[in-house]
């Protein structure tokens, strides 16, 4: 076993670095041969890093604790399933996930219908200096196959906050969206060496880009979720490095969807998408190199290994190289890029969308490292918390959501100022309604009705756009309203698609504004048969009982819960002691309707029969939830529709003097 | 001028405005972090300033009184100073001995911190620690211990 893990370790290493060099090869020589070796260099990365993946998975299966990973963050009694996706609760571990899924895309990449596209050869050697980086760091600094020198009688366990199902989806999917993004940034290099400023990369990676985005999404999505559950503070972002630096690449690839559009409809922006598409890529380096270093203070610090050393190298290396294949191809992409006509157009519309998603994008990226930077020029260190964040996104996420509201009204090329306004009158009057009935209501505080008030406008616009779609389609069909639905959308995936995404993102911003505006917090010491109250809830405190489950001790609270005055059953926030860990970790119990979760902490105790609660109302919390799932839809939607690449160029011509 | 000069102007305005935003928003919105030491020695050098510092626990100054959720102890970094501080809220789980305590909050003038923020370091993070390191039977007893009675 641990002959077979190294070997395939090292065989990552030599198989990467002669596909590189059979790809330059190829190339050289123009030889379909060396072209064809190349691409069975891939096949075979995906090959040894399956067998490793799968020797590992297998090893935490079955607790070999004579392997340090497995000693590391497993033991006897953890359940089969988080001993499995122990796999990535480690750095060698995420490692040699990472390997794996750039392996698999890449074969992937190099088995698709455009493997004869000339540039092919130059997608897979990008991909493999990916993977060449990632085999390199194993064998050097990370190895998930190396031995203890004593064999523990059992292993250390899993940090009791990575026992819960995010940790299922959420590294993974993570992962599979950061990955995924070195397939279009290897798309475009590839364009660029080739000197081919047409929009053909973006077509051939609308798919990749797409699928990237969307695992990045969930990824977030359920990231945030899991915090909610299970860090006990009630919240489910906080502005940390580690979040921020998920939420980097997240808004640079939402701005490139974009803005490609422009390129492929208009061929304009040619610079601005590749270097966007550069920038995104070397922001999941960024990220993962921000995670491994520990260079900032976070919850999510991994430990300090200088692994963070090696990232960086990397990273300033690719940079370096994406530059220097920029600056020597700016002449000719700027040569035959088209102006814009007017200014109140679509293509200035998402401009200007550009420019908030990248301008946010750097606000997120300075308050990250502003620590590092004050200490570096004033000696002293100073923290950037959630405030900072907060003022400054707020508003910038609102003018995101105004824009997202107009840009849809908004004709391409050269837009008439009437006819906009003739087509703003019924959302604009939704979100006015939704300000008078809040207000109404005695619903305090101005600039979350602002807030509510625009994604209602936003919302407003997309509805109208279905409805236009639908109602246009009946006129001329004569189809009864599912079928013209259907239809048109189906259809039109791409776009209906982006419209589902928009209107899973207003149900998300009525969740994160409400959520942050009218959350109401109550922290209490009970005696037993006392009662807390907070807003339409009291909780009334029974009793404070304990028992073991595998071997850990558990604390439970037993609490009756009636909503405005009615019985609505138990909640139990818990307290568990792990045998094999320092830290007791804190279960949150949630009661979830429509509108609010009732969320409570068991935060400590004198004596079984005084208690310290802390109960908070989080009003709409479960949209974010629901909002993502939306999202996640939308983009599946558009994923799998869309239309097919309609005219491609004469690529095949090119390789087949080249690969035949 | 062309159109998309223009609007390239008009961008870059925008990105100016956006910019000024953030720095404006900086100051009044970050927390220095300072040491104990410092903090102990010229304590009234930083009253007003929202500060992020931490130490080690002294267990045996914990008071705690669960029915005003009011928290007082003492944060010591070994042989360079002490800081007594005030907190309005939860105590955090594992505040045991020598545990790292990262606060933030003001000082006040008779040099008491008062902390908004009481987070307690995890020795362990998420990174498992060299299985040499691991002392089981610690462990155990700090389970023992917190158990309630």
């Amino acid at each position: 076993m641990y002959l077979i893990g190294n070997i395939s370790i090292y065989l990552g290493i030599v198989i990467s670095l002669y596909g590189i060099i059979a790809n330059i090869v190829g190339i050289k020589k123009k030889s379909s041969k060396w072209l064809e070796s190349a691409r069975g260099a891939v096949l075979s990365l995906a090959f040894v890093a399956s067998i490793a993946s799968f020797l590992l998975l297998y090893l935490l299966g079955t607790s070999q604790f004579q392997y340090k990973y497995v000693a590391s963050y497993t033991n006897e009694s953890l359940p089969m399933a988080y001993k499995l996706t122990a796999f990535w609760a480690g750095n060698a571990g995420s490692l040699l996930l990472w390997a794996f899924l750039l392996a698999l895309y890449g074969a992937m990449v190099v088995f698709s219908k455009e493997k004869k596209n000339p540039m092919m050869p130059y997608v897979s050697s990008i991909l493999m200096v990916n993977i060449l980086f990632f085999f390199t760091v194993m064998a050097l600094n990370a190895n998930p196959f190396e031995m203890t020198d004593k064999i523990p009688a059992d292993g250390k366990g899993l940090n009791p906050m990575l026992q819960n199902p995010g940790m299922i989806l959420h590294p993974v999917t993570l992962y599979m969206g950061y990955v995924g993004l070195a397939v279009p940034f290897a798309f475009g290099i590839a364009a660029l060496i080739l000197k081919r400023m047409d929009s053909e990369w973006i077509k051939l990676t609308r798919r990749w880009t797409l699928l990237a985005w969307l695992f990045l999404t969930l990824g977030n999505v359920i990231g945030g979720w899991w915090a909610y559950l299970e860090l006990g503070w009630g919240g489910y972002w906080a502005w940390d490095p580690v979040e921020n630096a998920s939420f980097l690449p997240w808004l640079t690839v939402s701005a490139f969807l974009h803005s490609v559009m422009i390129q492929e409809r208009k061929n304009m922006l040619k610079t601005w998408n590749v270097s966007l598409i550069i920038l995104s890529y070397i922001l999941t380096l960024f990220g993962t190199f921000l995670v491994r270093s520990g260079i900032l203070t976070s919850v999510h610090a991994f430990g300090d290994s200088n692994l963070g050393t090696y990232f960086l190298v990397f990273m300033a290396f690719m940079m370096l190289f994406s530059l220097y294949v920029v600056m020597t191809r700016y002449g000719l992409i700027k040569k035959d890029s088209s102006p814009i006509e007017a200014y109140f157009s679509k293509e200035s519309s998402f401009l200007l969308n550009n420019l908030i998603l990248v301008a946010a994008a750097f606000a997120v990226f300075w308050g990250t490292m502003y620590p590092l930077i004050s200490e570096t020029f004033t000696g002293t260190k100073v923290n950037v918390g959630a405030p900072y964040f907060n003022k400054v996104m707020a508003p910038i996420l609102l003018v995101l959501i105004v824009l997202m509201g107009i840009c849809p009204l908004i004709a391409w090329q050269k837009a008439v100022f009437e006819k906009f306004m003739k087509n703003m009158l019924w959302p604009l009057a939704m979100g006015v309604a939704t300000a008078i009935i809040l207000f109404a209501f005695g619903v305090k505080g101005i600039y979350a009705i602002i807030g509510l008030s625009a994604t209602s406008f936003m919302f407003g616009t997309h509805l109208q756009e279905f409805v236009r779609g639908i109602n246009a389609r009946r006129k001329a069909t004569k189809e009864n309203i599912l079928k013209a639905a259907f239809k048109l959308t189906v259809k039109n995936q791409r776009r209906y698609g982006g419209y589902i995404v928009h209107i899973g993102i207003a149900i998300i911003a009525v969740g994160v504004i409400s959520s942050h505006t009218y959350s109401t917090e109550v922290l209490k010491t009970v005696d037993v048969g006392n009662s807390i109250k907070t807003g339409d809830y009291s909780l009334k405190f029974n009793e404070l009982t304990e028992h073991t489950k595998n071997g850990n001790g558990i604390v439970v609270a037993d609490i009756d819960v009636t909503y405005k005055g009615k019985d609505i059953g138990k909640i139990k926030p818990e307290k568990i002691f792990y045998e094999t860990w320092p830290e007791p970790s804190t279960e949150v119990s949630i009661k979830t309707n429509w509108s609010q979760d009732l969320y409570v902490v068991l935060s400590s105790w004198e004596n079984k029969d005084k208690v310290t609660f802390m109960v908070k109302v989080n009003p709409f919390v479960s949209w974010i939830w629901i909002g993502g799932i939306i999202m996640v839809i939308g983009t599946a939607f558009a994923l799998i529709g869309g239309r097919p690449t309609t005219f491609r160029y004469q690529i095949n011509k090119g390789i087949s003097k080249v690969g035949g | 001028m062309s159109k998309n000069k223009k609007i390239v102007m008009g961008l870059g305005l925008a990105a100016v405005a956006f910019v000024i935003m953030m720095f404006s928003t900086m100051p009044s919105a970050g927390s220095k972090e300072i040491t104990i030491a410092d903090l102990s020695k010229n304590g009234s050098k930083y009253e007003g300033d929202y500060i992020m510092t931490q130490g080690l626990l002294n267990k045996e100054s914990v008071q705690w009184d669960a029915d005003k959720l009011e928290l007082r102890f003492e944060l010591y970094e070994e042989d360079q100073g002490t800081l007594q501080v005030f907190h309005k809220g939860i105590k955090p789980d594992n505040f045991s001995e020598d545990v790292i305590v990262l606060v933030e909050g003001f000082i006040q003038k008779d040099g008491v911190f008062e902390a908004e923020k009481v987070q307690t370091k995890c020795p362990t993070k998420y990174e498992g620690e060299d299985m040499e390191n691991y002392d089981a039977e610690m462990h155990k007893e700090m389970y023992k211990n917190d158990k309630p009675e």
